[in-house]
């Protein structure tokens, strides 16, 4: 078998399967990373402060929904999957898993810095709090907007 | 419903009768003063500060106690804490139980035997530490078994103790290894220093000085008799002699704890009075009369006149007009149906209205129902919100901010139900809907999407024409027309011009939108600058008004959240029921393992899809919305009353 037939024969379920891959772990390293960046900034806030660990828990939750995103479009496609299926489906499965994977990736970490900040006010002025999570979920609509996008492309062509 | 009309008041009563009149004032409660202090008119024609009394230095001294009694007696606090608390809730007094029950507690004694207690504890605590450090300092010598005053009683030798650095240790052996009448003993080490013990006869102890310093040494004297080990465990015995002792005290302390209840009512009521004392700093006097501005609800005026008539005796001087519509400073009190109260807490975290605006308390709500159930959208998660709320409802005590909260979620669960029973979503799906759902979220996602848009031009549609509302309710029907008319104009003609690609219309309804879209980018051009001063100036500010559309265009995309959140939301459900189902096929232990799966995942999710719904409907509401009409920044009506900590004020 030589590599043209290989990619013939399984390209399609190998792109798919990348696709899935990059759904997950892109939206999966950027949620990783923004709930950690949150968490920092909420641990130093417990020290002092232990009553106020479950809105800091909120605040620290708001970048983990594209990690949630990647994997429920990770797991459309993973329906999809067949030994069979065509190269250009394959390829096509794998470009419609990239907005979630790339727009998750890098709004859940700006989304954490915002959440981070968002811990101060908790810090300083409790009552207000409720106005940091909103700032951070005025971040959410693009990954959300990525979201409806894959999801979208992942059914919209029938091959 | 809506906000509350207010008139402002200004009063005139002499000096000696203010401490009445603001204790009658309190209790009457619904009084907004306005801060005279920044009125310069007032000042120039002479008017002068009211200087705070000295009473308030020694309620500010009394808080203190108050507050450093609970603190203490908090610790030993044996009344239920978290939900029995919660259920049993605050007690409920009004002002005049208030006064009477903290007037009658005498808390000094308590406050003078508690500190009593707590400075011998600290005292004994000091003692302790001091302990402590000694035996830190002894404990590097333990091994050394002589006791200290014979090293220290030597004739003929000289005895050094001291410590050197690790890393100097062999240079030192290797110095005195010359040394002829020198007895050297390493008692230990820890990990940057050995601890060192030299013995020699006084005629070399010099030059044994001499190499020890060379080599880093640092000098210890013990003041101790006996051996370190026989002094430590003395230490031991100190230490647990005063651990006893703290004991003691904190026994004595715990006795006080009856008094807890008592002076917590006692902290709220001075929290009070110190208002009170307070708000002399917003007026105004001469020599004998203090001059006194302020608001209330205008349905109070006769009630106020009551108050103040019998406060003063009779002698006064009040004028009570209406409050100004464009007055910036005139307070803003809501009120709202049963319904929409429980809204409010939205309106205020976007910002108060001012007086000219409307309450958008109302107006906010229906909407706000409706796009909460459609991201949260299950039919069981609604069922377990309607009973977590009604059960809190009906069985807990709790103050009205909180009930509020509550009231409101109860509210939501049923929009969540409704959105649920459409999806035909249980739990995910984890038990079959019996009947066929109007929508499959998994397959009419294409409707769904549309459907949620049109939500949106509904939404901003209603937002604008509450903007025109506002205007013709003012007397500006041109502005209304310009700023609203033009914009549905173009907004519904350029939907009808877009939409014949979409699907099949005559084409004449292509040709009228045109038509309409045009009138209305026309008048946008036109009129949407008017203000500005020169035609070209006017033109160019039209124009970019008109830019103004894409964010229509942002606007409208935004709602596909509506969408995306309650799909989201659902399909997590079901893969977290797809994990608990693959395995429970594993047996016995693998359906334990599924139930704890299934419940953990769906409480995690039930969580997460109720945080979401709740921000992004906020979202939604705040800059999709109230952008159409809403601009906010009233101040708030502070009730003449401090917010309490212990109990519930009425």
């Amino acid at each position: 078998m030589t590599f043209t037939d290989f990619a013939v024969q399984y390209g399609g379920v190998f792109f798919a399967g990348l696709g899935i891959a990059v759904a997950v772990f892109f939206s999966g390293i950027g949620s990783a990373a923004g709930i950690g960046i949150v968490g920092e900034a909420a641990s130093g806030l417990v020290i002092e402060e232990p009553e106020k660990f479950g809105k800091s828990l909120v605040l620290q939750l708001l970048p983990g929904t594209q990690g949630l995103y990647g994997f429920v479009i990770g797991l459309l496609v993973l329906a999809k999957l067949d030994l069979g299926m065509s190269l250009a489906e394959g390829l096509y499965l794998f470009a419609a898993c990239l907005p979630v994977g790339i727009v998750g990736w890098r709004s859940a970490i700006s989304q954490g810095k915002v959440s981070a900040a968002g811990i101060s006010i908790l810090a300083k002025n409790e009552e207000q709090s409720t106005k940091g999570i909103i700032y951070a979920v005025m971040v959410e609509t693009y990954a959300l907007l990525a979201f409806v996008i894959s999801l979208i492309l992942t059914n919209a062509v029938s091959f | 419903m809506a906000i509350v009309n207010m008139s402002n008041f200004s009063l005139f009563t002499f000096h000696s009768e203010r401490e009445n009149l603001l204790h009658e004032l309190q209790k009457f409660k619904y009084v907004h003063f306005s801060n005279l202090n920044e009125d310069e008119s007032l000042k120039e024609i002479g008017l002068k500060n009211v200087e705070i009394p000295e009473s308030l230095v020694e309620i500010d001294e009394e808080i203190l106690k108050a507050k450093y009694i609970i603190d203490i007696l908090s610790k030993y606090d044996q009344r239920e804490t978290g939900i029995k608390a919660m259920k049993e809730g605050l007690d409920t007094y009004d002002f005049i139980e208030l006064e009477k029950k903290a007037e009658s507690i005498d808390y000094l004694p308590i406050y003078e035997e508690l500190r009593g207690y707590n400075t011998k504890k600290e005292a004994l605590a000091q003692e302790i530490q001091t302990l402590k450090t000694s035996i830190d300092e002894l404990s590097p010598w333990v091994k050394l078994d002589t006791p200290i005053r014979n090293l220290y009683s030597f004739k003929q030798s000289e005895v050094y103790m001291g410590t050197v650095p690790k890393k100097l240790r062999e240079r030192l052996k290797m110095d005195l290894l010359e040394t002829k009448y020198t007895y050297f003993e390493v008692i230990s080490e820890d990990k940057e220093n050995i601890y060192v013990l030299t013995l020699s006869s006084k005629s070399e102890a010099e030059i044994i000085m001499e190499m020890l310093k060379n080599n880093s040494f640092s000098e210890v004297k013990l003041n101790i008799q006996d051996t370190p080990g026989e002094e430590i465990s003395k230490y031991y015995e100190k230490i647990k002699a005063l651990e006893h002792d703290v004991e003691e005290c904190e026994k004595q302390m715990a006795t006080l704890i009856d008094n807890l209840p008592k002076v917590e009512i006692v902290h709220d009521y001075l929290l009070n009075k110190k208002l009170r004392i307070m708000a002399a700093e917003n007026f105004l006097r001469t020599e004998k009369v203090n001059v006194i501005q302020g608001y209330i609800p205008t349905d109070m005026e006769r009630e106020f006149t009551q108050v103040v008539k019998s406060a003063v005796d009779n002698v006064y001087y009040l004028e009570i007009s209406e409050a100004q519509r464009y007055d910036p400073m005139v307070p803003i009190l809501l009120k709202n149906s049963k319904f929409a109260e429980n809204f409010e807490s939205l309106t205020a975290m976007y910002a108060l209205p001012r007086y000219n605006e409307i309450d958008p308390t109302p107006l906010l709500a229906p909407f706000y129902l409706i796009f909460f159930g459609m991201m949260g959208a299950d039919l069981g998660y609604g069922i377990l919100m309607l009973i977590g709320t009604l059960f809190v409802l009906k069985k807990f005590n709790l103050s009205e901010g909180p009930r509020r909260f509550i009231k409101f979620f109860y509210y939501l669960s049923y929009s969540v139900i409704f959105w649920g029973f459409l999806y035909g979503s249980i739990f995910g799906g984890i038990i079959p809907f019996p009947i066929k759902a109007l929508f499959n979220p998994a397959e009419d996602y294409n409707l769904l999407l549309v459907i949620s848009i049109a939500f949106g031009l509904v939404h901003i549609f209603y937002g604008l024409s509450i903007n025109a509302y506002i205007k013709i309710r003012d007397g500006k029907f041109l502005d209304a027309l310009y700023d609203v008319g033009f914009w549905y104009l173009a907004l519904i003609g350029a939907i009808g011009f877009l939409l014949p690609m979409v699907i099949d219309l005559p084409a004449i309804v292509k040709t009228i939108s045109m038509v309409i879209m045009i009138i209305g980018m026309a008048g946008i051009v036109l009129f949407g600058a008017r203000d500005a001063a020169s035609i070209g100036g006017r033109i160019g500010g039209g124009i970019y008004e008109l830019y103004g559309i894409s964010g229509y265009v942002g606007d409208f995309v935004s709602y596909s959240r509506l969408m995306a959140l309650g799909l989201s939301g659902g399909f997590i459900a079901s893969s977290i029921n797809m994990m608990a189902g693959m395995v429970a096929e594993k047996g016995f232990i693998g359906i334990i393992f599924a139930a704890i799966i299934f419940i953990g995942g769906q409480l995690f999710n039930l969580g997460l899809s109720l945080l979401g719904a709740y921000v992004h409907t906020i979202r939604l509401t705040f800059v999709e919305f109230f952008g159409k009409f809403y601009e906010g920044g009233g101040v708030g009506f502070n009730l003449f009353r401090s917010n309490t900590k212990y109990i519930n004020l009425k």
